[in-house]
């Protein structure tokens, strides 16, 4: 790594710099850099950057999507480490490789976005009992998660 | 009765003498005037006096008036006269009062009445003797005027010790009327003449002293009433009594109450015979509203409605149960349907008992509230309330929509039902009302026009007049982009028709076809989406088809044409041994018909080549000419189905008693596009949303669902439709979410 201009810490351009330097062009080197980083010290705004660019990173061509599959991993990747409740992240994999939806078989950046923000919002099982659809304007994919947790009969 | 005398008065003052105080009182007044009053009164003779004697009095008023100080007797003339009317009621009026008191109302009425017709014309006489008094000395000083005074002394002395039993008796009186009982109306008039009165030009003293317990009397009364005819009358019954009971008071204002009673008095019998049994004579059951409207008891109900009307707000619970009503008689046309649905009915796209069922029960009740509840604006409400419930209410497989667009289809086409013009008219007008409650008004829409298309494509419309007319209603509804698209259809029709006969002339010209050959151009669009394959035709046709074209570019030179020819129509000349026939066929048959001129035999999957033809499209013209009423062609192996291995030759067997046969093809589109309904929407829904955000730069969710909603006049979105289309556009960058609010959204220029 090169000398980063704040000590422990990574800029967007920095990190990007870094990734080309690295000639990051497949998933799958993202995915061994990835566990060597530690996110822990940036803020909100910065890791919502750091977030929103994980999912950048990854589009292929002109796609503006990513496809499901890889959807998951990197979340797997991106929010372990406490950012957001491990049992969210589970659940929310789960409902997402589970859900027969073929719609949601690409999601879309404002979904990935989402997702943070909300669970930023709604952090745990206590909080998702105060969820109310009819009054939200989060994405229909997250709509869909909390009725799937409510079915479940567990809010975590 | 004062006569006009000459002037020349013989006056004391004229001949010098001074008139003694007492002496003028005692000898004059008193004698001649006050005593006589007094005796006259109580003899109960008409008072009157000889002129003669009038003008004595009235002079020596007049002198001891004007006498010179110290003589001017003004002061003490006032006072005598306040202490006359005093002492006369005191000493007399009052002890006979009392004396009457305690014997009945009506005597103790009719004493005081009495009384109180004395003393009013002991004011008027007192008053005219003493006339002079009002002119100066009392403006001088301020004071009550004669007749104030006089007034002022029989209200304190008669009037204030007597009021209260006054106000009993009357109200006793008024009581036994409501009874029924026969009462003296105008001598309870009289009295209450005289509390008018008392308020010596206000009408505080009725206010007070008679009103008001009279007011607190008839709440009384009337809760009496009201819990006894509660407890036993059935609610038709009541409200005769309740509706008779106001009459009743009416007229007793008008007969001998104060005009500002009319109000009040009105006020506290509706609220105890009306308002606070409202709920219980609405719902109260063998006779309640609903009971009411099950048995179309017209006359009950408009008496229900025109006392409910009195009250604030008191119409509203009854539309309340009007509407349950009609929705609930809604239902069971519905349950109907079901029903017969359940019993293995066909489920079809055609339900017209159902559809007139509805039709009928609107027009009903539209009746109803024509006649029954004046057409006011609750009533109409609760119709057009339940009627949306009901309308929007699918069941089978087949939307109410549709079955609506099909029931219009039965009318317009020819051979279906056989109604006169104004019967169509009518018709139409009562379906369009029943279609103005349909949520997916945009379903109709596209399932109307798929219909139209078919019947003047196939020339089943049965008059231009009412396919113009049913549009034309549409229009009203919902404006005109709703039908510019059938506009368009009824349009392309009436150019080709004018641009028919130029055509025939050009085709007249042709040498090299001797085939009668008719175009109709249609305007992408306007009409449902055809498929239009290649076929290969016979060279005839191929030929009729470049003329036109040269003809139409000629015409139209920026136009593209498609042909369409599962559309066509032919008619085919078909010779079977010595017999020919004429068939009525659609283009697409007569190319097969044609493909079998030279007598050969085909197989299935040759003829597809030959043809180039698709299965779908083959084995339904192969099963019209083979497998239907008139076999013109047959089958090898002989079936009821179509495969691949089938082989076909010309029936030489083929007869029938016509000349001129038509042979139907199975149609194989469905009655609409629903996915181009579903595109639509979401078309509608987005460029509502940009619309909206464009003009708001911010707004909330909530906001923009319901401005969105709101916009969308012919189908009604659920709210996660909606927010998929805000997602899409978040994703094209129309939009963007607030940074500072996860909930608000912002238009991005």
């Amino acid at each position: 790594w090169e000398p980063t201009k704040k000590p422990a810490e990574i800029q967007k351009e920095e990190w990007m710099a870094g990734c080309h330097k690295l000639q990051l062009d497949s998933v799958d080197k993202f995915k061994k850099l990835l566990p060597s980083l530690d996110t822990g010290f940036m803020d909100r705004e910065e890791f919502g950057d750091f977030y929103k660019f994980c999912f950048q990173f990854n589009r292929s061509g002109t796609h503006k999507t990513l496809d499901k599959d890889l959807v998951v991993a990197l979340l797997k990747m991106c929010l372990t480490g406490g950012r957001i409740q491990s049992e969210r992240l589970n659940t929310y994999c789960d409902f997402l490789e589970t859900t027969k939806d073929e719609s949601y078989s690409k999601i879309t950046l404002d979904q990935w976005r989402s997702f943070l923000d909300f669970s930023y919002e709604y952090p745990d099982a206590d909080a998702l009992e105060k969820y109310d659809e009819s009054q939200s304007a989060w994405p229909v994919l997250i709509d869909e998660y909390c009725e799937h947790m409510e079915k479940l009969g567990k809010k975590k | 009765r004062l006569l006009r005398y000459p002037l020349n008065i013989m006056s004391n003052q004229s001949n010098g003498n001074i008139i003694q105080l007492e002496d003028g009182w005692n000898n004059v007044i008193k004698k001649g005037a006050i005593d006589v009053l007094e005796r006259t009164l109580d003899d109960g003779f008409d008072t009157s006096f000889e002129p003669r004697e009038y003008i004595r009095i009235y002079t020596t008023c007049y002198d001891m008036c004007t006498q010179r100080s110290p003589y001017n007797w003004s002061r003490d003339l006032y006072t005598r006269h306040g202490e006359t009317i005093e002492a006369y009621l005191r000493n007399t009026v009052l002890p006979a009062l009392q004396d009457k008191t305690g014997q009945g109302g009506t005597i103790l009425l009719n004493e005081l009445k009495h009384r109180w017709s004395n003393h009013q014309i002991m004011n008027k006489w007192l008053k005219k003797f003493f006339t002079y008094l009002d002119r100066y000395y009392v403006k001088h000083h301020s004071l009550p005027t004669l007749e104030q005074a006089g007034l002022q002394h029989f209200k304190t002395e008669i009037y204030q010790n007597s009021k209260e039993n006054t106000t009993s008796a009357i109200i006793s009186l008024i009581d036994e009327e409501r009874e029924g009982e026969i009462i003296d109306k105008t001598l309870v008039k009289s009295i209450v003449e005289l509390y008018e009165s008392m308020g010596m030009g206000s009408l505080e003293s009725y206010s007070t002293d008679l009103e008001t317990p009279l007011l607190d009397a008839t709440r009384a009364y009337y809760g009496r009433k009201r819990e006894d005819w509660i407890a036993k009358d059935s609610t038709p019954d009541y409200l005769i009594k309740a509706e008779k009971a106001l009459g009743d008071e009416k007229t007793r204002v008008v007969e001998y109450l104060n005009p500002s009673t009319e109000m009040k008095i009105r006020k506290v019998v509706e609220d105890e015979i009306l308002q606070k049994v409202q709920m219980n004579l609405l719902e109260k059951e063998g006779s309640g509203c609903s009971v009411l409207l099950a048995n179309d008891k017209t006359e009950d109900l408009q008496r229900m409605f025109k006392l409910f009307s009195r009250l604030d707000s008191g119409l509203q619970p009854m539309a309340n149960i009007v509407e349950k009503f009609i929705t609930s008689q809604g239902n069971s046309c519905i349950d109907k349907r079901q029903a017969r649905l359940d019993s293995g009915e066909k489920d079809k796209n055609d339900d017209p008992e159902f559809v007139k069922s509805l039709i009928d029960l609107h027009e009903k009740y539209l009746g109803v509230i024509r006649e029954t509840f004046a057409s006011h604006h609750l009533f109409q409400k609760a119709l057009k309330n339940s009627f949306e419930e009901i309308v929007n209410n699918d069941v089978g497989q087949y939307s109410n929509a549709e079955l609506m667009s099909t029931f219009c289809d039965r009318i317009l086409k020819s051979g279906g039902e056989k109604l006169s013009e104004t019967e169509v008219e009518q018709s139409l007008d009562r379906i369009v009302q029943l279609f103005s409650f349909l949520t997916d008004k945009d379903l109709f829409a596209e399932i109307y026009r798929n219909q139209l298309a078919k019947r003047l494509l196939n020339q089943r419309s049965a008059s231009d007049d009412a396919e113009k007319a049913m549009i034309a209603k549409l229009k009203v509804q919902c404006g005109t982009q709703f039908t510019s698209k059938m506009e368009g259809m009824l349009n392309d029709l009436a150019v080709g028709s004018e641009q028919k006969s130029e055509f025939d002339q050009r085709m007249e010209q042709q040498e090299d076809t001797k085939l009668s050959f008719g175009v109709q151009v249609l305007t992408i669009g306007n009409w449902p989406s055809y498929k239009a394959p290649e076929v290969a035709l016979p060279p005839q046709m191929s030929k009729c088809m470049e003329v036109f074209k040269e003809w139409h570019d000629n015409k139209h030179q920026k136009r593209r044409l498609t042909w369409v020819h599962s559309l066509g129509n032919a008619s085919v000349r078909a010779t079977y041994g010595k017999k020919s026939y004429d068939l009525q066929v659609t283009t697409l048959q007569a190319v097969v018909l044609n493909a079998f001129n030279d007598g050969q035999t085909y197989g299935f999957t040759e003829l597809k080549e030959k043809l180039n033809f698709d299965d779908i499209t083959l084995k339904p013209l192969m099963h019209s000419l083979s497998c239907g009423k008139h076999k013109v062609i047959s089958k090898s192996p002989a079936s009821n189905k179509i495969t691949s291995n089938d082989s076909f030759s010309p029936n030489a067997k083929f007869t029938c008693n016509m000349r001129k046969i038509r042979i139907p093809v199975a149609s194989v589109e469905s009655s609409h596009n629903k996915s181009r309904v579903e595109e639509d929407r979401s078309v509608a829904i987005e460029a509502a949303i940009v619309r909206i955000m464009k003009a708001r730069k911010t707004l909330s969710h909530q906001q923009l669902v319901a401005e969105v909603l709101s916009q969308l006049a012919f189908f009604k979105p659920q709210p996660r439709v909606i927010k998929k289309r805000i997602e899409a556009l978040i994703d094209r960058e129309y939009l963007e979410r607030s940074s500072e609010n996860s909930q608000q959204y912002n238009y991005l220029a």
